[in-house]
């Protein structure tokens, strides 16, 4: 495992146990994802506001806490300041707010909503005629939501080669509404698609770096609920949403070793 | 009242690159001019209406100014959750411009009706709620509105009112007042006219709101002891004005199912006792009774 996220699953585990608040699997779903995306994308931790920055936005929005400790981790603010996720009037909500949350650049939590936003985000830079991207990483239960498909078909057709999708294939809709076939869905809405193993960082960075032709990219990230501690891998349901006691904690700190 | 908008826009358009119209497949014939001359501000997005609110909150977000034009009951209630997180929540500004409102698709029968749209939009957090019922109301509000970082709703009707009335953002307009008037009459929008020829030769008052959102308050309280009779053909107003006043009020307008029969505007109203002389027989009514109670 990259040392970098090995760090941020500690950090998971560390203020899920602290706090009382969880998403650990999900959160561990995304880990690769997010810190390829920032590894490669233009931004600056001291000025979250630069305005030649590429967006992302975490449409999945309850892997927040995934996305608070990288975002940390890379400086844009001290990894003490997350221990109050999920408590009343902390920054840190356990669905993300871009008013408290520097490097938030959208406040999401209802599935459905990051692509199309994201769509329009990827215009605004095509009028501007700027070189700036746009990162959106949905999840495949919320590839669910009409929504996904329906910006996915508009971004095609305006040819928005800006704007970036990760899709979290953790295959967790399994048990009501898989998206099966994902790669063949995304190439029929027009899309160009790069299949990856999504806890490969460098696989990621290499896909999101090729970007080609006039059309939206698909990453289908394969991932796994939970990856990296062989218990929440195989309790994935009953850990959606818990949170570790401090002897959990510790063994699944162990689990990571 | 469309082809108006379009001057609108496109005088807008001539001064600020930052004018974005959106539609979803709406109006694209009579917006044909827009799209030659500004072809960049142009994007007839398609039947998507979830994705145009969205778009549009990601545009604004980047400091455009966009406006989504479609029907008023997709534009409000079918994306009623784009509206409220991707543009309210998030806090970025954008305007939905509706056709359609009511039953101004009279024809297209109960999936095109839309009298919910104002009172959806004025239960959101930073929504802005306008209903103009006349071209000078409908060029004053988006100019003043469009580009003041908040999220606006403006709803096109399909006739007007024939009255001269100023149009001021958020204030209302006292049409009749009558120091003797134990009733106050309040409307909104285009239904004005049915409304003024039903009572001007009554002993009410008569406030007309253009903006539902902020609601002029002052006004209202220089009749709260009086009886308020809303008459809107929508809601919205009823429950702003109960929200704001301590007077009675009362609220004739939309019934409590669905009108499932095609026809014209004026049929619709007619059969919803909207019409001049339905307006006035409940108007009447409402005197009576208050003539009673004052004799007891």
């Amino acid at each position: 495992m990259d040392v970098f996220c090995k760090n941020i699953r500690e950090h998971i585990l560390r203020i899920s146990h602290y706090s009382g608040h969880g998403h650990i699997p999900t959160s561990f779903s995304v880990v690769e994802m997010i810190s390829a995306v920032y590894s490669i994308m233009h931004h600056e931790p001291s000025n979250p506001e630069w305005e030649h920055r590429d967006i992302f936005i975490l449409s999945k929005g309850h892997a927040a806490l995934a996305h608070y400790c990288i975002l940390s981790n890379l400086g844009y603010f001290p990894i003490q300041d997350v221990r109050s996720f999920g408590a009343f009037n902390s920054a840190f909500g356990c669905h993300s707010d871009r008013h408290t949350v520097p490097g938030v650049e959208w406040s999401t939590g209802s599935l459905g909503h990051g692509s199309g936003v994201a769509a329009g985000i990827a215009l605004s830079f095509k009028i501007k005629k700027s070189p700036r991207k746009v990162f959106v990483l949905i999840g495949d239960g919320e590839a669910n939501e009409g929504t996904v498909w329906e910006s996915l078909m508009v971004a095609a057709n305006l040819r928005l080669n800006n704007l970036i999708i990760l899709f979290d294939n953790n295959k967790s809709q399994l048990r009501c509404l898989p998206i099966t076939k994902p790669s063949e869905k995304f190439k029929a809405f027009d899309c160009d698609v790069a299949e990856v193993n999504g806890h490969d960082v460098a696989a990621l960075k290499e896909a999101l770096s090729s970007i080609s032709g006039g059309r939206p990219k698909v990453i289908v990230a394969d991932t796994v609920k939970g990856w990296g501690c062989k218990t929440l891998v195989e309790n994935m349901f009953a850990w959606h949403r818990r949170s570790p006691s401090r002897e959990e904690m510790e063994m699944l700190l162990g689990e990571l070793q | 009242m469309r082809q108006h908008f379009k001057d609108i826009i496109l005088k807008l358009a001539e001064k600020d690159d930052r004018v974005i119209l959106i539609l979803g497949d709406i109006s694209v014939f009579l917006l044909k001019e827009f799209a030659d001359r500004f072809p960049n501000q142009f994007y007839n997005i398609g039947i998507c209406e979830n994705t145009l609110i969205s778009m549009a909150a990601g545009l604004s977000f980047q400091g455009f100014h966009p406006f989504v034009h479609t029907i008023a009951p997709f534009i409000t209630e079918r994306s009623y959750e784009q509206v409220k997180l991707d543009m309210c929540y998030n806090g970025v500004g954008g305007n939905l411009v509706s056709c359609g409102g009511s039953f101004d698709y009279a024809w297209d029968g109960a999936t095109h009706h839309c009298y919910t749209d104002l009172e959806l939009m004025r239960m959101l957090p930073g929504m802005e709620v306008m209903q103009p019922g006349s071209r000078n109301e409908l060029g004053a509000l988006i100019e003043s509105q469009y580009a003041n970082g908040k999220p606006s709703y403006f709803r096109i009707p399909a006739d007007e009112h024939k009255l001269d009335l100023p149009a001021k953002f958020g204030k209302a307009n006292v049409v009749i007042h009558k120091d003797s008037a134990a009733l106050t009459i309040a409307t909104a929008g285009p239904i004005l006219q049915n409304v003024y020829e039903a009572c001007k030769d009554l002993d009410v008052n008569l406030l007309y709101f253009h903006t539902i959102k902020p609601l002029d308050k002052e006004v209202l309280a220089e009749y709260s002891n009086t009886k308020i009779l809303v008459i809107h053909d929508a809601f919205g107003l009823f429950e702003a004005i109960c929200a704001a006043s301590d007077a009675s009020v009362k609220y004739f307008g939309i019934p409590d199912k669905f009108c499932c029969f095609y026809g014209t505007l004026e049929d619709i109203r007619t059969s919803l006792g909207l019409d001049v002389r339905g307006i006035r027989r409940i108007i009447q009514g409402e005197l009576g009774e208050l003539k009673c109670r004052s004799i007891k």
